[in-house]
């Protein structure tokens, strides 16, 4: 930029003292009011300093250079421009200018400036030098623009980049963390785990697989699950789950398989399959937990075996003791001593007792490991309850059984075992209503089940305890005392009905008796 | 009526009591322990029913019961099966026994089952 040379300073400043001049303004051009007023119009401020004077002195600035500042003309004229910079004198664009100005060269620079006010502006600098004829640097004309809002904005915007990289490593950091952490997990496990893609490839697997299994990882990943090992894994039972079974019922749980590999021999194996369903990277991933159940069955196994050899043995001197007991009542005169009649009754109670609980310890043992197998055939769920209320009622002359209704239906199901819980219902309601003679049997058809109720009026049972009635083991609180027992017979009953697909369950009112109910469907499910 | 009972089991206990229990009945009473001389026995007394234990040693119960079952002279030897097992009664069935009862049982069933079997 080149703009016609202009008068010294002091001289301007010796002829002009209002606003309205120009420096130069000697009334030679009659263009210079029109120039001045454009550049008084102009958004820009702009001012022009003398570089032949010392410290190079503004000598000219146009009005909104003085909006822009806030300061007014004669705060203004006659400084150098650093008076704006106030107290922020460290800043790298200070050494742009004095070079720039040193060298008499354009330069362009964003720099913090101060109104008088004290607020911050950002000023877009323009510095141009104005060159003598001779190539003497005589003034420089600075434009500047307010640019705080824009440089705001950049700010806004490079601390919105910044804050969202920091987050982006933030997340990143956290992603790993808990993919570290969830890894860690699969590997701590104590059961095998493996994940296969939608074409059941194996697309990982955990340590515990590979120790189980004596593979190594690279033999592993990325093959398909059935080709594993020589197809070892290609098991018919497997094959069914992952095709047949898992599409349809996701999740499958306790899927028993048994299989027997080449060098591990025979593992007996529970699995959990669980289909990934939601959208996105893991959709149709199939996670498979493996158990090794083959050692635990053959514990309970050893166990179910002891306590059937064990129950059998103590049952062979109980079956004579309980003989000469009846050999010894029969023995005894009519007109014995009745102390001793007591004492032979008392005994014969007591191995009845020895004998039940005997009994019960095996059906326990059998149910917990799930050995309870029914022997189903169909018979006449009526007779039974009939022929089993009779026996009741035999040994029990103070009580009076009385039986109303019918479901008049030939149940499919183990007679022996559902005669065992009518059996215990019915004991039980006499054993816990020792004061009150009627025992209220109930039978019906409802909908699609056989339904048995027996009433007694006797104790009851509290909120409390009916729901742990069912429970092994468990003794309501004050039967302890009164009526001995191990209190599994409940326990038992519970789980013969559900095995048969029914429902047990109890009304009762502390102190006025209860209702033991059960339910079976006579349509039993094909699964079963 | 009076018959002629035979009875095996491996426990001299239960032989013992079942003896005195049917003798007082008026039964002629003869008792094995040892399975493997049972049909030597049945051989020469000729018993009117067989009274059996199913768990002992080396020949069991149902062993005896099919073996019995399978020879014409003693076909229609009757058999009552005695049993602590819990599957005894199911054993029993299979191999041909004419009558079962669990251990510890009830005398007067005991004599009942007795009467009913020729």
């Amino acid at each position: 930029m080149r703009v016609p040379a202009l008068r010294g300073y002091e001289n301007y400043m010796q002829n002009h003292t209002s606003t309205d001049q120009l420096p130069g303004d000697a009334g030679h051009s009659p263009d210079l009011p029109l120039i001045k007023a454009a550049l008084d119009a102009s958004v820009s401020g702009i001012i022009i300093t003398d570089n032949q004077l010392p410290d190079n002195p503004i000598i000219y600035c146009n009005e909104s250079f003085e909006r822009m500042t806030g300061y007014k003309r004669i705060e203004i004229i006659g400084h150098n421009c650093r008076f704006l910079q106030a107290d922020d004198r460290q800043q790298p664009e200070r050494l742009k200018i004095r070079r720039a100005v040193q060298e008499g060269e354009h330069v362009s620079v964003e720099i913090r400036n101060y109104k008088k006010n004290g607020d911050l502006f950002w000023n877009e600098l323009f510095i141009s030098p104005v060159q003598a004829a001779d190539g003497r640097v005589t003034h420089f004309i600075g434009v500047q623009h307010d640019v705080t809002r824009r440089k705001q904005a950049e700010e806004d915007l490079y601390r919105e980049k910044e804050l969202r990289e920091q987050k982006i490593k933030e997340r990143t950091l956290q992603l790993n963390a808990s993919k570290e952490y969830l890894d860690s997990i699969i590997q701590t496990v104590r059961e095998s785990l493996v994940v296969l893609g939608p074409d059941l490839k194996v697309i990982g697997v955990n340590r515990h697989f590979l120790n189980t299994f004596k593979v190594t990882a690279s033999e592993t990943e990325d093959k398909s699950l059935y080709d594993l090992g020589n197809g070892q894994w290609n098991i018919p039972k497997l094959k069914e789950l992952l095709e047949n079974i898992l599409p349809s019922n996701n999740p499958v749980l306790d899927f028993e398989v048994e299989h027997i590999f080449p060098h591990i021999g025979k593992k007996l194996m529970l699995l959990n399959a669980y289909r990934v369903e939601l959208e996105g990277e893991y959709r149709d991933r199939i996670l498979l937990a493996i158990e090794d159940i083959t050692d635990r069955r053959a514990i309970e196994q050893r166990k179910d075996d002891f306590l059937s050899v064990a129950s059998h043995e103590l049952k062979t001197p109980l079956t004579t003791i309980k003989g000469y007991m009846q050999i010894l009542e029969r023995l005894l005169p009519k007109d014995a001593d009745e102390k001793l009649l007591e004492v032979v009754g008392k005994s014969t109670k007591h191995i009845e007792r020895l004998n039940t609980l005997i009994k019960e310890l095996l059906d326990v043992s059998r149910i917990q490991t799930g050995n309870i197998t029914l022997h189903r055939e169909r018979f006449d769920f009526d007779e039974m309850v009939r022929e089993t209320a009779d026996t009741i009622q035999n040994v029990s002359p103070k009580h009076r059984l009385v039986i109303s209704g019918s479901t008049g239906i030939d149940y499919e199901g183990d007679e022996s075992q559902l005669s065992q819980v009518v059996s215990n219902l019915l004991s039980n309601a006499i054993k816990y209503s020792p004061d009150s003679a009627n025992i209220e049997v109930n039978l019906a058809r409802v909908s699609d089940y056989v339904k048995f109720s027996v009433t007694d009026f006797g104790v009851g049972i509290s909120p409390d305890d009916q729901r742990k009635i069912f429970e092994r083991f468990y003794r309501a609180s004050d039967t302890q005392k009164n009526y001995p027992g191990m209190g599994i017979g409940l326990y038992i009953c519970e789980q013969i009905v559900s095995h048969h697909g029914g429902n047990l369950w109890v009304d009762s009112e502390h102190g006025k008796g209860s209702t033991f109910n059960f339910t079976l469907p006579i349509k039993q499910k094909t699964n079963e | 009526m009076s018959k002629k009972i035979l009875i095996c089991d491996d426990d001299e206990g239960i032989l013992e009591m079942l003896e005195m229990a049917l003798y007082a009945e008026e039964h002629e009473i003869s008792t094995e322990i040892n399975s493997l001389k049972l049909i030597g026995r049945i051989r020469d007394e000729r018993p009117d029913l067989l009274i059996l234990d199913l768990w002992m040693p080396v020949l069991s119960g149902d062993q005896i019961t099919r073996t019995l079952k399978e020879m014409p002279e003693y076909k229609n030897l009757p058999i009552l099966v005695i049993s602590a097992s819990r599957d005894g009664e199911d054993i029993a069935r299979k191999a041909g026994a004419n009558d079962y009862l669990a251990k510890p049982f009830d005398i007067d069933e005991l004599l009942k089952k007795v009467e009913s079997l020729n």
